[in-house]
């Protein structure tokens, strides 16, 4: 329609559009405000004229409240305001990004305590100590602190915890350790036990260290080892169990271990009982003290004197005797020899559980290969070169697009067709071929129907196949697509 | 009262009751939109049950079709996976009222509470 005349083509625009927004800053949504949204040069009387902050948008020949924010210096209430909320005097209306609270405002959100919440906690550092019981006051006169102090300290109690617990029997058990964890600091050991102990081997004990060492019986046996235990300390120290047992220890690691009945008695040892006969029978036989000397052949034959000659006799039969014994033993030894055999191994197989070696070569240096049928042997290259036999000509074909000498070539199978690898088999496909001219009609199309067929049934096998195992070739195909050459398409 | 009206330019005068029938009247649409039906048809039916309350003239609430904006986005916050699909839609409802009253009631009118997301416009002609 522009017949109307260039410039007033439009029709008149006599309307007026407000939009209602939130006020800004306003505690309550459903304080709203409308604000004019076009352009027009329509007025509404008595629509959006209030004092409200968001002037811009408004009439701006509507009401005494509004004024642009740039409009020259601020009147005196607004600047008066400003200054008596403390922000600066420089110029900026502040007040337009006051919150107002509104009565309905203020009502919604009045103060209500809870009653389920708790005090703020104590920090870890702090412990609060109820005090309403000290009586504080000039009543002594005495300014002695240690007195005051003390009473101050009588009357306190500790304040149960202030945060509830959740559970009572928790807070009673908080409360519980607070007081066993005072007496027991005394109990503790001091951290250089070791040092006190050592020194105490080489001083005079203190009662001090004995009782605390008393204390650890059996848990430093390992201790024991490295301390420097001379034998003549013990003696002016009473003996304790630290002791024996270190004696025990001692005869374990450095005593012989071929006497067993060894019994240790105060830090004597006794003897084998063995021993202790020989001696005594020694002893009893050395009571007697002759003035002649008698040899232990004489104690043997139990004579209590001898007589030089017999002396003399007895003492060449023993020789002589000696001397067979020797001959003996040394003839033994070359000709008996008595060989025994000390089955071990079933000691050894009690001990051990299962051992079996089949073989020492491990995968790791030798990769013993796959066993697999063996393969149709694939020939390369023709025992006889077609080309030979053919022509005796120089001329040397080159068939196809990159001109190759095809009959010099290496043939290959390909599925389901056989080439003709020698020529001598060219008479025998053509026999065939004969053979299958010689089909009527009738044959030739059910050999055909046949085939096809066949063909049918392999493809829906196949498409089945497929779809079964479509999540598979999907994964494969993921592989496939990192690994193998960008065209394979499995899928 | 009357020298106010006299003094027809003063903006700032605020109309009393009496002076109701010389108030001029102008044609006044309303248009609400919102995403949410419900809210939307509650306001509307306030605000056509106010207006008849005071013995207006209203036509409405009128129901322009929903607009309907669809976001179409790939499921897969990578490329990978078969490709699936997420259809989100955002329908936009809108009310159109009529009245023919003067601007003054219709502040009233809409200064009842209305529910969050329900957008209001006024739109204020000669008669």
């Amino acid at each position: 329609m522009g017949g109307r005349g260039g410039g007033g083509g439009r029709k008149a625009r006599n309307f007026a559009t407000f939009r209602l927004f939130p006020r800004a800053g306003a505690a309550d949504p459903n304080d709203r405000v409308f604000v004019r949204v076009d352009n027009n040069d329509y007025t509404v009387p008595g629509f959006a004229d209030e004092d409200s902050f968001d002037s811009s948008l408004s009439d701006p020949s509507a009401g005494d409240g509004n004024f642009h924010s740039a409009s020259g210096p601020l009147p005196e209430h607004v600047r008066r305001e400003i200054l008596e909320l403390g922000l600066p005097d420089d110029g900026y209306n502040y007040l337009s990004h006051l919150r107002e609270l509104r009565p309905a405002a203020a009502a919604a959100s009045s103060f209500v305590p809870s009653s389920t919440a708790r005090p703020e906690p104590l920090p870890l550092d702090v412990k609060a100590y109820d005090a309403s019981r000290v009586r504080v006051g000039p009543s002594d006169g005495e300014l002695d602190e240690g007195k005051t102090m003390c009473k101050v300290a009588a009357k306190t109690a500790p304040v149960r915890r202030i945060e509830k617990a959740v559970d009572p029997d928790v807070a009673r058990l908080l409360d519980e350790s607070d007081v066993s964890h005072v007496g027991s600091e005394d109990e503790g050991l001091e951290e250089d036990f070791v040092i006190i102990a050592n020194r105490a081997e080489g001083e005079e004990l203190e009662e001090e260290d004995i009782e605390e060492m008393e204390e650890w019986n059996g848990v430093l046996s390992d201790v024991e080892e490295e301390f420097d235990f001379e034998e003549d300390e013990p003696k002016p120290r009473v003996r304790r169990l630290l002791d024996e047992q270190f004696d025990l220890l001692a005869l374990e690691e450095y005593g012989d271990s071929d006497d067993d009945d060894r019994v240790v008695k105060d830090g004597e040892y006794e003897l084998p009982s063995e021993a202790i006969d020989e001696l005594k029978l020694f002893q009893s036989q050395n009571v007697c003290v002759d003035e002649e000397y008698r040899t232990p052949a004489d104690f043997v034959r139990q004579k209590q004197d001898s007589s030089t000659a017999d002396d003399v006799d007895e003492s060449a039969r023993v020789i002589k005797k000696c001397a067979e014994y020797a001959e003996r033993y040394l003839n033994e030894s070359a000709e008996e020899e008595v060989v025994v055999l000390v089955s071990e191994s079933s000691e050894e197989s009690e001990i051990w559980d299962c051992e079996t070696i089949v073989s020492t070569f491990s995968n790791l240096d030798n990769h013993p290969g796959k066993i697999e049928t063996p393969g149709i042997p694939r020939k390369r290259l023709p025992r006889v070169f077609p080309g030979e036999t053919t022509t005796t000509n120089d001329i040397i074909k080159l068939h196809g697009k990159e001109k190759l000498p095809v009959e010099y070539l290496p043939q290959r199978r390909r599925n389901g067709e056989k080439k003709k690898v020698k020529p001598v088999e060219a008479s025998v496909t053509d026999k065939f071929k004969k053979g299958a001219e010689n089909e009527t009609k009738e044959e030739k199309k059910a050999r055909k129907a046949a085939v096809k067929e066949e063909k049918k049934e392999a493809r829906k096998a196949k498409k089945e196949l497929k779809g079964l195992y479509k999540s598979e070739t999907q994964k494969a195909q993921k592989v496939a697509a990192v690994t193998g050459p960008s065209s394979i398409r499995l899928i | 009262m009357a020298a106010a009206a006299v003094y027809g330019g003063f903006k700032g005068r605020k109309l009393g009751v009496e002076d109701a029938p010389e108030l001029q009247l102008n044609r006044i649409r309303i248009t609400l939109s919102s995403k949410n039906v419900k809210n939307l048809e509650k306001v509307c039916a306030d605000l056509v049950k106010g207006a008849k309350d005071k013995q207006l003239r209203v036509k409405g609430p009128v129901r322009i079709p929903t607009k309907v904006l669809h976001i179409t986005t790939r499921k897969s916050p990578c490329g990978e996976g078969t490709n699936t699909w997420d259809r989100f839609e955002f329908r936009i409802h809108k009310r159109v009222i009529d009245l023919i009253s003067s601007p003054d009631v219709v502040k009233q009118i809409t200064s009842i509470t209305i529910e969050p997301g329900v957008e209001v416009e006024v739109t204020i002609a000669d008669v």
